[in-house]
C-alpha cells in the first residue's frame, strides 16, 4: 500500500532551516523502503506556497554559506520524480513568473515537471494524502 | 477531509489558515496562538474567531500567559492535553502547525 | 489504542513547542496511546545527554526518562542533524536512537496520526 504524505512549503528559504528540511524530509522517501514490509512505500507531495514559493527561484547562489540551495533541492526532488506543485495565487502576487521558477532538471536527467497550480488543486491532492506537514 | 490545525503564533500563520481547506475544521490554540482566543486588538474579536470552524484553546497555555477561562468567548472551548489527544484521535485526521 | 508520530524540530532552549511536544506525549501515553517522538535540527538537542535543570529553562529530560519506561514511546534524533551541531552517539541520552530521516517517513506511514512542529 502507498501512502501520500504532504510537505508544505510556506517559509522563506535561508533564515531558517524549515525549507530545507522540508526538502530533505521529502527526498529520505527514496529509501523509507527499508523501514517498511514489502508492498508499502512512501509517496511525498511537495507544495510550495505563500512565501515558500521563493524556495523554487532560479539562480540562487549560496557560496557565502557554503551550504547547497533550495534551488538545487528543487531540481533534485523533481530528479527524484517528487510532484511538485506552486501555489498559482501566490506566484502571481509576489511576482514571480514560470520562467522564474525552477520547473524541471532537465539539465541533470529529470523527467518530472513543476507544475504551477491553484491552490484550490493543492488543497484537492492534500485531500488524497494520510498525513500533512508544514513546514 | 477533518483536520486540526494547531495555531501557535499569534501574528504569524494566518496566511496558511486562510489557505487550507477542509470539511470539518478544528483550529486549536496553543503557545502564544492563545491571544486569538484571549484577546480583544483594538476591541474587536479576533478575524480568525469568524471562520467556519471548531475553536479550542489550550488552558495550560492560556493559564501561563496570565488569562483564564472566564476571558475566552463563548465559541471557544477550553481543553487540556487530555482533551487535546481524544480530539487527535477522536475528532480529527489530519493534523498541522502553523 | 492509537499511534501518533510527532516530529519536532524547535530547539530545547528558546523555544516551549518541544515543551508543547513532550506534553502531547505524555498525555497520549497515559490514555494507552503509542507515540514515536522524531526530532531534527535543533530539535535533536533534546536527546543530548547530561542536560542539567536551571530555573530559566524547560527541564524535560526527566519527563522522557519516565516515558521510556512505559513501553509506548520511542524517540529518534536525526543522525545528520546532530553530527552537525557536534554531538555523536556517545553522546546521547539512554533511550534515543539516531536514525537518517528515512525512519521518521517510515513511522509516519505506520502511525494514525502525524504532526509535525516546524517552521521556526
Amino acid at each position: 500500500m502507498i501512502k501520500k504524505i504532504a510537505f508544505i512549503i510556506r517559509s522563506l528559504p535561508y533564515k531558517t532551516e524549515a525549507s530545507r528540511l522540508a526538502m530533505t524530509h521529502a527526498i529520505a522517501s527514496q529509501t523509507v523502503e527499508i523501514y517498511l514490509e514489502d508492498g508499502q512505500n512512501v509517496e511525498p507531495i511537495v507544495a510550495l506556497v505563500g512565501d515558500g514559493v521563493m524556495n523554487g527561484l532560479k539562480s540562487q547562489s549560496a557560496k557565502c554559506y557554503g551550504v547547497s540551495t533550495l534551488e538545487q533541492h528543487t531540481k533534485n526532488g523533481l530528479l527524484l520524480d517528487l510532484p511538485i506543485m506552486y501555489c498559482k495565487e501566490d506566484v502571481e502576487r509576489l511576482g514571480l513568473t514560470e520562467d522564474s521558477l525552477i520547473m524541471d532538471a532537465d539539465d541533470l536527467g529529470g523527467d518530472m515537471k513543476a507544475r504551477i497550480v491553484p491552490m484550490s488543486e493543492i488543497n484537492a491532492a492534500l485531500a488524497t494524502a494520510t498525513h500533512l506537514q508544514i513546514f | 477531509m477533518k483536520l486540526a490545525v494547531f495555531k501557535s503564533d499569534f501574528r504569524t500563520g494566518g496566511d496558511m489558515l486562510d489557505r487550507l481547506s477542509a470539511e470539518k475544521l478544528g483550529i486549536i490554540f496553543v503557545g502564544n496562538g492563545i491571544y486569538h482566543a484571549a484577546v480583544k486588538d483594538a476591541g474587536a474579536a479576533d478575524p480568525v474567531l469568524q471562520k467556519s470552524a471548531n475553536f479550542y484553546v489550550l488552558a495550560e497555555d492560556l493559564e501561563v500567559r496570565g488569562f483564564n477561562a472566564s476571558q475566552v468567548p463563548g465559541n471557544v472551548k477550553v481543553v487540556t492535553y487530555d482533551d487535546v489527544v481524544d480530539l487527535i484521535f477522536n475528532e480529527y485526521e489530519k493534523l498541522v502547525w502553523v | 489504542m492509537g499511534k501518533i508520530t510527532i516530529g519536532a524540530f524547535p530547539g530545547l532552549v528558546g523555544s516551549l513547542s518541544l515543551d508543547f511536544a513532550v506534553k502531547l506525549s505524555e498525555a497520549a501515553v497515559k490514555k494507552g496511546h503509542s507515540v514515536d517522538f522524531w526530532v531534527s535540527s535543533n530539535g535533536t538537542m533534546l536527546s543530548k545527554k547530561g542536560q542539567r535543570a536551571f530555573k530559566d529553562y524547560s527541564v524535560l529530560y526527566k519527563t522522557l526518562e519516565e516515558l521510556f519506561k512505559t513501553g509506548r514511546f520511542q524517540a529518534c534524533a536525526c543522525e545528520a542533524c546532530a553530527e552537525a551541531r557536534g554531538y555523536h552517539k556517545e553522546d546521547t541520552m539512554d533511550g534515543w536512537i539516531r536514525k537518517s530521516m528515512d525512519w521518521y517517513l517510515a513511522s509516519c506511514y505506520n502511525a494514525d496520526r502525524v504532526l509535525l512542529i516546524g517552521g521556526e
